[in-house]
């Protein structure tokens, strides 16, 4: 069994260009790696502290099923949207839950074909939290186009009463296709990742039913080397597909503003500059959920410091990247001399709204540059309360984005000022409550390491070193 | 050597059959050597089982490279011409003129969006990488349990129970017996000298097989209830029904706010009702002497045929307005040739300023007339329309009471003395005796156009045919004698 | 079963040796008569300096590249291109040279105030541009109330501070350059892994500057030259081409150096399978930045963005076709070359592939560049006579000499490859899985 060592005490983080540091501690072998990673879910009962945050996200999650009704039964004036802020909290949420659901494909895709090995004891988890991001995402659209019973317009349905088909041409029709397939690929990746694991479930179980459905959910996998020779392929197939994939949903959700011709919106930065958002706020998420996890579940062997600090380094390259992309910006608004662009610029860091825009500019770019000192991101609670900051901002540069371009649009006679209603706000924190949900029954019932992964970059699973 | 045999069921009954044997190993580089060794004895029907991939096994084991890239590839340069010929079907492209939105049964739909083409590559760019990307995964996912014959849920491996570690942390060498060289004594020995910690047989049990009893009729009850949602929501596919519809957004469909001509909140009591406004009513008026948009009508030759000083002059008398405008309601009942000579001295003779004659008005002016007025006067002018015959025809009979329409060739309407355009004009804007008000569905410009197209009609010389007294092949006669006037005329 | 190598050079040759002394005087001299004659067939210096200033982004372009990769390698402490990264290092050297190459762009603007290459340094370029529609246009932007913008953009868009901003950026880079090479040369002799360290601590501040200074310099040097087109995308894209230039460099270098027998065991079919593979994803990169560059501008429809792509894909003025052979040429042939796995580990297809790439980056400079030359002349395509193509590719062949002269001589003796790095063991053991 595995010798148990207070992780405290093994310093993983010293950077030492002759010797990598072990990305597994406490001397695990791979039994231990499968224990300590199964290790909630072997447990009889989940922990206290579980039930109790499960009790938390179910009522927000109550909270977001009760406004979802009220507006569906009352309709989308029940928001906070104006004219001419027709789009006002529910497209800043749903691209705020979209970036977060950029860092797991972002970690299991890119980070794979760049090999960074560290990606393994975390992948699983950032996965997860992509698709339980994406869902959150979507929801927001969904409600808003009004009448949700006919979602199915969107789609290149063949009808017959309609006699009409969706508009290729539009930016949000883009969208549905980026993030249904975004969503689902996400899914399959994330489902293929873990079969192996739910095959070890399979095998670990003692209950009938668990028996049943792991057994089913497995697939009848038996960890046959044929077996891995075509499963490696098309993970690193799945991984070449997700890498374009993941700057395209981004870059879509950007051309949803960007082709337009609102100053403000309208900018060519618009595509790297989003999907670099989106890593960063992803990034930011996981470390907030994965500190408290990794610490419930017991893993910190597998989710080392390493890993959190190699993901807050991460997490600052990207934020000065938006850092730059502010800039290039603002002054590109005054280079290109069009009055338009200037005005909309000096107005998000002076207009009405300057307070979004600076709580913006202090939690992206000055917060995260905290990072420098190794201290802060190598001591966990203090990450956490950096990454919370990091979404604050990043929402906030969202409703920047958003609300600052539309309420100053080119007809001051239309310009006025969002207020959120109550439904905007209870929407926003009931979506966590679906988030949340999701995720601490993934905690539970799914593996929340990749054990195959990770013992295969163990010391002895390469074979050669 | 390991004594071990741990299988749970009987070594051999009837049921049973030897698939072939495993050996165990507990670390990942004594099972490579053990493949090495199998592969060089000759063995090829073998598989190793281990919890992740081992890097160098594949050589070892002589797997060959997957072709499931291929597969891939095919797909997604499939999912090119898909995605694309998607795009182009349903907003409407053409091909050789001809558009996809005449096709059937399902015709593509033509989106008119800020004068873009209908199908421009860029724009159609985002989607079809996402059907690209979208199909491709598929083929991958799909391809590779494909490939691997997955999901397999009965496996003769499950049985030993030494194999759940398999997902843990052993590994596993099995030579199947279907290889030539496999004897269960020779290969058993092979593997022991190989390293192996355990070695087990695996046997199939053959009662595996075959499906419980109560399988088939409990699959066909559930098939059969699977179909019930389908049927049901194309049985309702086009159905009615008199029940009022359900209201899924009651604040759409009954809004919070005012219908015209209805009263105003009350603030008062019940009893004693007290509305907001003091006229009661929920509209306002317009704030005096404010114009509706397009209303401004201050070229009174343009907007009502008169003279200017005639227009002013008659304005300083009150509802001046009314009088002028509304001549016609005035002679309604009279006859006209008993009617004393009505004054029309007011009206101008020529066209107004801001309208020139010219072809393109005579033009328009052809189109208008004969879509307007051509279903009374005819298309000739000569009182004999479509709608005059048939109502003619019914008060002959006595069945219908109708004035017949005027001919324009009657020297009286011909008469620019009597008639002068601006008349002509007030004629159609507020119709004269029976003849109904035109000036709600036809455009100012168009009024005069018209004007203009029927002095244009009168100076054809077209003798005038008491109406009424045409038969109806003489009037089909004249109409078609009209419009090939017209036709020459217009080339 | 595999054996491990150790962490040892044991190739017979490392470095130039007598090659150097060979190529260089032929190199510079190839070079010397390669820009007289350009000069001299071009017959006009105006349209020389658009053809210097292609074939000078060429090569500059190429090492910014370089000097990236070694950064971004220290940056995230990458092993695997160790033996590689000793070639990107000289090259990012040749930065410190290349400021010498600049003059003849700077010179004239700054002393005698030559306006025929970046027009803004002149007055009242904004009205004098070359499409007489978009002149109307802007005519009537500028009326009584907004100053013309030329003299809003003043500020930026004048020698001196140009001048200013190049010395600068040339500072930042040679710095960078000198920093990592010199570091890296010492480390050749004492092996010392702290230097290693010092590296990798500098490399991420200088990565911030860096970043600045490429989003600076490409606005300078290539978008001004149409002063009134701005897009915020732009230095991106030049950062993706630049990139891409220089890894198709780094791995052409390194195929020549091997078959002219020099570090011919430290570098492997590993490597360039990897380098392969980073090549095609930079041809993705620089697809997805041109074509959402594009896209944004071309959706929106708005005049002051659009009259500068609407120039370049315009059939009858011939440059819509160079446009279309950027496209299919730099992203389309590579995309589809590339993708195999075993493609990416042939030799004789990947020195192939990089010529290609390259002059597919030279190409995409010249799109960039040489249609302000003919709307600042109203040629269209009659500049691009067949003498002046021989010019063109005179000035191409000239300024190669010239940059290949500059790395000979900065190479010397000195080894081509990283001796006692502490991840030279990673490096040579690199597989790809």
């Amino acid at each position: 069994m595995a010798t148990t060592v207070d992780p405290k005490q093994l310093d993983n983080t010293l950077d030492d260009p002759a010797e990598r540091s072990p990305l597994v501690t406490g001397g695990l072998d791979y039994e231990g790696v499968t224990d300590a990673a199964a290790g909630v879910w072997d447990a009889d009962r989940p922990p206290l502290l579980w039930w109790g945050l499960l009790a938390v996200a179910l009522s927000l999650l109550g909270l977001l099923g009760a406004c979802v009704n009220h507006l569906l039964m009352s309709g989308t004036g029940v928001w906070g949207n104006n004219n001419p802020v027709y789009w006002g909290w529910p497209i800043v949420n749903f691209v705020f839950w979209v970036g977060i659901g950029h860092a797991g494909t972002l970690i299991s895709a890119i980070l794979f074909l760049f090999r960074q090995n560290w990606r393994t004891s975390i992948n699983r988890a950032a996965e997860a939290m992509t698709i339980f991001a994406v869902v959150c995402a979507g929801l927001f659209p969904g409600v808003h186009i009004g009448r949700v019973w006919v979602f199915y317009w969107l789609f290149p349905i063949p009808t017959e009463h309609l006699a009409m088909w969706p508009n290729f041409r539009s930016p949000l029709l883009w969208d549905v296709f980026a993030v249904s397939t975004y969503a689902t690929v996400s899914l399959l990746f994330w489902y293929m990742g873990m079969v192996p694991d739910i095959a070890t479930f399979r095998d670990r179980t003692r209950s009938k039913i668990g028996k049943f459905i792991y057994g089913i959910l497995s697939l009848g996998w038996t960890g046959s080397s044929r077996a891995w020779h075509h499963y490696e392929i098309a993970y690193t197939i799945l991984a070449a597909l997700a890498t374009p994939l993941v700057l395209s949903v981004h870059t879509i959700v950007s051309f949803d503003f960007a082709v337009s011709q609102l100053p403000g919106w309208h900018t060519t930065i618009f595509p790297p500059y989003f999907v670099a958002g989106a890593i960063f706020s992803g990034f930011a998420m996981v470390v907030t959920l994965l500190v408290p996890a990794r610490k419930i579940c017991g893993v910190e062997n597998l989710i080392t410091i390493r890993h959190l600090e190699n993901m807050n380094k991460i997490i600052m390259a990207t934020g000065l990247m938006v850092g730059t992309a502010y800039g290039i910006e603002f002054f590109m608004a005054w280079y290109s001399g069009v009055e338009f662009e200037k005005f909309a610029l000096s107005n998000r860091a002076f207009g009405n709204y300057w307070w979004a825009y600076w709580i913006m500019v202090s939690c992206n770019v000055l917060i995260p540059q905290l990072f420098w000192i190794k201290w802060c991101r190598t001591t966990p609670w203090f990450m956490v309360i950096v990454c919370i900051f990091v979404n604050i901002g990043m929402w906030f540069e969202r409703f920047v984005i958003t609300i600052t371009s539309l309420s100053r649009d080119f007809l001051p006679s239309s310009w006025a000022y969002f207020h959120p209603t109550w439904v905007d706000l209870s929407m926003l924190v009931g979506s966590f409550g679906l988030f949340f949900t999701l995720f601490l029954l993934f905690c539970r019932f799914l593996p929340i390491i990749a054990m195959a992964e990770v013992k295969s970059i163990m010391p002895h699973g390469d074979g050669h070193h | 050597m390991s004594n071990e045999t741990e299988n749970q069921t009987a070594a051999s009954t009837e049921d049973q059959e030897l698939v072939g044997l495993l050996a165990q190993f507990d670390d990942p580089d004594s099972l490579i050597a053990a493949c090495n060794n199998a592969r060089e004895a000759g063995y090829k029907k073998m598989d190793a089982y281990t919890p992740f991939p081992v890097h160098g096994i594949d050589p070892a084991l002589g797997i060959k490279r997957s072709f499931l890239p291929f597969i891939v590839l095919s797909v997604a340069l499939g999912a090119v011409v898909i995605g694309l010929g998607m795009q182009w079907y349903t907003n409407g492209g053409s091909i050789g003129g001809k558009s996809t939105d005449s096709f059937w049964p399902f015709p593509g739909y033509k989106f008119q969006i800020s004068g873009k083409p209908y199908f421009s590559l860029p724009a159609n760019i985002p989607v079809t990488f996402e059907v690209i990307v979208l199909s491709s995964a598929f083929a991958t996912f799909f391809g590779m349990w494909i490939i691997n014959r997955l999901p397999r849920l009965s496996n003769p491996l499950h049985r030993v129970s030494r194999f759940k570690r398999v997902t843990n942390d052993k590994f596993f060498l099995m030579l199947e017996k279907k290889d030539e060289l496999f004897s269960e004594t020779e290969s058993r020995a092979q593997l022991d000298s190989w390293g192996a910690v355990a070695i087990e047989e695996v046997n199939q049990d053959l009662t595996d097989t075959k499906l419980p009893a109560w399988f088939t009729p409990l699959a066909f009850v559930g098939a059969l209830l699977l179909m019930l949602p389908p049927v049901a929501i194309f049985g309702a596919y086009g159905a009615n029904s008199r029940k009022p519809r359900l209201h899924v957004v009651p604040d759409m469909d009954w809004q919070h706010k005012f219908k015209t001509q209805v009263l105003s909140p009350n603030v008062g009591t019940k009893d004693n009702v007290d509305y907001l406004f003091i006229d009661d009513r929920a509209m306002r008026q317009p704030v005096e002497g404010s114009v509706a948009f397009g209303s401004m009508m201050d070229d009174s030759e343009m907007f009502y045929g008169i003279k200017k000083d005639a227009f002013e002059a008659s304005m300083l008398a009150k509802d001046a307005r009314f009088q002028l405008a509304s001549t016609s309601s005035e002679d309604k009942d009279g006859d006209d040739a008993a009617a004393p000579a009505e004054d029309v001295s007011q009206w101008i003779t020529g066209f107004p300023e801001g309208f020139e004659v010219n072809q393109a008005a005579l033009d328009r002016g052809q189109q208008r007339f004969n879509i307007y007025c051509a279903v009374c006067h005819g298309y000739a002018g000569n009182g004999d329309g479509l709608v005059n015959r048939r109502a003619l025809a019914l008060a002959a009979n006595g069945k219908a009471k109708w004035t017949a329409a005027k001919s324009l060739h009657d020297p009286v309407v011909k008469d620019a003395a009597k008639n002068p355009t601006g008349r002509i004009f007030d004629t159609i804007t507020n119709g004269r005796n029976t003849m109904g008000p035109y000036g709600a569905q036809i455009p100012v410009e168009d009024r005069w156009a018209i004007v203009a197209y029927i002095k244009a009609l009168q100076e054809t010389g077209i003798e005038p045919v008491a109406a009424g007294e045409s038969t109806d092949a003489e009037a089909d006669t004249d109409a078609q004698a009209a419009t090939k006037t017209e036709d020459a005329k217009k080339e | 079963m595999h054996s491990t190598r150790p962490a040892k050079i044991t190739s017979p040759i490392v470095n130039l040796g007598e090659l150097q002394s060979r190529l260089t005087p032929l190199a510079l001299i190839v070079g010397a008569v390669g820009l007289v004659a350009s000069l001299v067939l071009a017959f006009n210096f105006q349209r020389f300096s658009f053809i210097y200033l292609v074939n000078f982004a060429f090569c500059l372009t190429m090492c910014i590249g370089c000097l990236f990769f070694v950064t971004i390698s220290h940056l995230t402490r990458a092993g695997w291109n160790v033996t590689l990264r000793r070639i990107a290092e000289l090259y990012a050297m040749c930065l410190v040279p290349l400021a010498i190459l600049f003059l003849p762009i700077l010179l004239p603007l700054l002393f005698i105030g030559y306006d025929g290459l970046y027009t803004w340094s002149a007055g009242g370029w904004s009205v004098h541009t070359g499409d007489a529609e978009l002149r109307t246009q802007l005519q009537n932007l500028a009326h009584d109330k907004l100053p013309p913008l030329e003299q809003l953009k003043a500020a930026y868009l004048n020698s001196g501070f140009f001048a200013i901003r190049w010395v600068v950026y040339f500072c930042i880079w040679g710095t960078m350059g000198w920093f990592f090479l010199s570091r890296s040369l010492k480390q050749d002799q004492s092996g010392d892994k702290h230097l290693t360290s010092k590296m990798q601590a500098f490399s991420a501040p200088a990565m911030i500057v860096f970043a600045v200074s490429i989003v600076f310099s490409s606005m300078d040097l290539l978008m001004s030259l149409e002063a009134l087109w701005f897009s915020t995308m732009f230095p991106v894209y030049f950062f993706a081409g630049s990139v891409l230039s220089a890894l198709a460099l780094i791995t052409l270098t390194s195929l020549l150096l091997q078959r002219t027998g020099r570090i011919t065991d430290e570098v492997t079919t590993e490597h360039y399978h990897d380098m392969g593979k980073l090549m095609f994803g930079f041809v993705i990169f620089w697809g997805y930045i041109a074509f959402s560059q594009f896209m944004l501008i071309w959706y929106a429809n708005i005049p002051e963005e659009t009259f500068w792509f609407r120039y370049r894909i315009d059939w009858t003025n011939g440059w819509g076709l160079l446009s279309l052979v950027l496209l299919v040429g730099h992203l389309f042939i590579p995309f589809l070359a590339m993708m195999g796995r075993t493609m990416r580990r042939n030799r004789t297809f990947l020195f192939g592939a990089c010529i290609w790439l390259l002059v597919m980056h030279w190409i995409d400079l010249y799109w960039l560049v040489m249609p302000q030359y003919s709307r600042a002349t109203m040629e269209g395509t009659s500049a691009m006579g067949f003498i002046s193509i021989i010019s063109d590719l005179a000035c191409l062949i000239g300024m190669l000499g010239l940059f290949f002269g500059i790395f000979c001589l900065i190479t010397r003796d000195k080894p081509l490859v990283a001796m006692q790095d502490p991840r030279l063991g990673e490096a040579l053991n690199h597989e790809v899985h």
